[in-house]
């Protein structure tokens, strides 16, 4: 072994794997202090002033929605509010933990689904090494608190823990609405895990197997979970908490350019009358691939959660790169499983980023040089539609589902 | 808060000049505000713009105060989060009258006013960022031009009383400081030539509207029964 792949495997290892994924990150969380007090680029995202502002309200005794454009749980702000009392790095910090958190989850979710602690490591890497969410999270975002959220969830499913996976599901679904795309393949597992030999076949033994014990408990803690915590939230801030944090997610058709196919119809339709019925007809692919591949993949939660997702942020109306992250926290969960070889997984890594490139050039010619390129941002939209089209096929076609074909051998 | 800036704006278009008294003679003259200059200008491109004001004026004995209010179009909005960090960094010292939206289209939002207050040192000038909201397609694509008229200026002496040295200058009622919003009396110099700005916003071309919406339909929809078909073969049923 040469002495650059001794070291390439010692920094595998769990533990400095992990360490070294904290110290990156500390390190640019204080670049960013440096840079945003000396130049004009600030590193810090906007969103982080945003919930920072939220925070410092709730400290009040304010409304968080009197910040406008805040629009998340008051969970956040409350999480958030050490940050008005210690320091303002507080949260940055916090989201840096739960980014490297996210990696120990991947890691465990990894060995148990039969991975070597080698093999963990590497591919738990591919979220804690990848500058994507290592930008994100020190940048502010609060994204890893989801993927701590959903990937908690999955580890308590595989562990068949059902009421701690409900707990936090529940709160999942509260923090971020997207994730009860979840639910139909979360309740096809727990009601389909133990008597896969049923005498049902298709479609009836779905059926029947949604009236579960397991099920019903799943179902309730989460339920009264998310329902608990919306209306403890109802009653301290009223329609704006629904409005903020729900019906505006629901709703939203944004007019301003951004990552979804459909942006530029959206823009020139937004007054007239059938803009009603492309509502329609765009909602449905989104719904019916949905609700196919959660009937399709549920045994296989990991793979069901990443293409529910990325389908999910491809077909939707609006669409921005820190809904990437949604699924990039589950991919590492799913590579293991793919025939492809190395090659052919960077060939799809380029085509992705690419794709966002092409998309990203026009919108920076619109947004701060004024050219109008909403034509070429268009057909980028979609490309990039195509490209990751492309990407599901291939990791759907090239999926090895090993727990699963066996099973199945044994059921005939 | 809010309410208290409209009535300063109601009440800057009032005269209030028949009852002030006279001042201890350091007051504007007509000759000293001849020499007052007053520029506008855009830097930047594309939606996110900066506008730049300067004030020039020959020097005085006394320290000037200068307030400059500014009316700006619907097509364009300030984000008081940015303004307000800005004031903390760099000592920006901007008011709005209103809350704004900083999301809406163009043709949902209104006009709003800008209180902007330039502190010596000289030459006095600030930059504050201003934002282009999206506008309605039109028919041919290209760009909507969106108008910014010069802002009313306002002087004021710290010491001496506002005296209105005659036409075509005029006394008006305005927020004292930034910090301090009760009113003072600003004497509004008139006679400047300021050209206005414009900011061209790219605009979506609705003229395209049929093949856009086919040819989006379209992909999506193959893209739907592409993914549908490789699920559907692959998939556990």
């Amino acid at each position: 072994m040469s002495r650059g792949n001794m070291f390439l495997f010692q920094l595998m290892n769990f533990g400095t794997l992990h360490s070294v994924a904290f110290f990156i990150r500390l390190f640019l969380v204080g670049f960013g202090i440096y840079q945003d007090r000396t130049m004009v680029v600030k590193y810090t995202d906007i969103d982080f002033h945003v919930f920072i502002d939220a925070s410092r309200l709730v400290t009040l005794g304010e409304s968080p929605y009197n910040r406008s454009t805040y629009r998340y749980t008051p969970l956040l702000a409350w999480m958030l509010s050490p940050s008005i009392y210690l320091t303002s790095h507080f949260g940055k910090l916090l989201f840096v933990i739960c980014d490297v958190l996210s990696g120990v989850l991947l890691y465990h979710i990894l060995t148990l689904r039969g991975l070597s602690s080698d093999a963990a490591c590497h591919f738990s890497a591919l979220w804690l090494l990848n500058p994507l969410p290592i930008g994100v999270s020190t940048r502010g975002n609060a994204e890893a608190l989801l993927a701590i959220l959903v990937l908690s969830t999955l580890l308590c499913l595989q562990l068949k823990r059902h009421f701690t996976a409900a707990f936090l599901y529940g709160l999942s679904v509260h923090m971020k609405i997207y994730t009860v795309i979840y639910a139909l393949p979360i309740a096809l597992f727990i009601s389909n895990h133990k008597d896969l030999k049923n005498h049902y076949k298709g479609v009836f033994r779905i059926i029947q197997s949604l009236f579960s014990k397991d099920l019903a408990l799943f179902a309730a803690v989460a339920g009264a979970m998310f329902l608990g915590l919306t209306l403890t939230f109802y009653c301290m801030y009223g329609w704006d908490f629904l409005q903020e944090t729900y019906l505006y997610h629901l709703t939203r058709r944004d007019i301003r350019h951004n990552f979804s196919p459909y942006f530029y119809m959206f823009y020139l339709t937004v007054e007239s009358e059938f803009c009603f019925v492309l509502g329609l007809v765009t909602f449905l692919p989104q719904v019916i691939l949905l609700l196919l591949t959660s009937l399709a993949f549920y045994a296989d939660l990991p793979l069901c959660c990443f293409l529910n997702t990325a389908l999910f942020v491809s077909f939707n109306k609006v669409c921005t790169s820190q809904y990437f992250l949604w699924y990039l926290c589950l991919l590492p969960l799913v590579l293991p499983h793919l025939r492809l070889t190395v090659k052919q997984g960077i060939g799809l890594l380029l085509l992705w980023f690419t794709g966002q490139g092409l998309w990203l050039a026009p919108a920076y010619y619109l947004e701060f040089e004024g050219r109008n390129t909403f034509v070429i941002i268009w057909f980028a939209g979609l490309l990039f539609l195509i490209i990751n089209s492309v990407v599901m096929v291939q990791i759907i076609n090239n999926y090895i589902p090993k727990t699963i074909v066996q099973q199945k051998k044994k059921m005939k | 808060m809010l309410s208290l800036y409209f009535v300063v704006i109601g009440l800057c278009f009032i005269f209030s000049g028949a009852s002030q008294e006279d001042g201890v003679g350091c007051g504007f003259t007509s000759s000293w505000l001849e020499s007052v200059v007053m520029s506008m200008k855009l830097t930047k491109q594309g939606f996110h713009r900066d506008l730049v004001y300067e004030v020039r004026h020959e020097p005085t004995s006394h320290p000037v105060k200068t307030l400059l209010l500014h009316r700006l179009p619907n097509g364009v909005y300030m984000d008081q989060y940015q303004l307000a960090d800005l004031r903390e960094e760099m000592g920006l010292q901007v008011l709005l009258d209103s809350a704004l939206d900083l999301e809406a289209p163009a043709h949902v939002s209104s006009a709003f006013s800008a209180l902007v207050f330039l502190s010596p040192p000289e030459p006095l000038q600030a930059a504050v960022p201003v934002h282009g909201r999206y506008h309605k397609a039109s028919s041919s694509g290209g760009w909507e031009r969106v108008v910014i008229e010069p802002p009313r200026l306002l002087l004021r002496s710290e010491h001496c009383d506002t005296v209105n040295p005659g036409i075509p200058h005029r006394v008006v009622d305005a927020p004292c400081t930034v910090q301090n919003q009760t009113l003072c009396s600003w004497l509004e110099v008139h006679g400047l030539q300021v050209p206005s700005v414009s900011v061209k916003l790219p605009v979506g071309d609705s003229s395209l509207i049929i093949p856009v919406c086919a040819v989006t339909t379209l992909v999506s929809l193959l893209c739907s029964a592409f993914l549908f078909r490789a699920v559907w073969k692959h998939g556990i049923f």
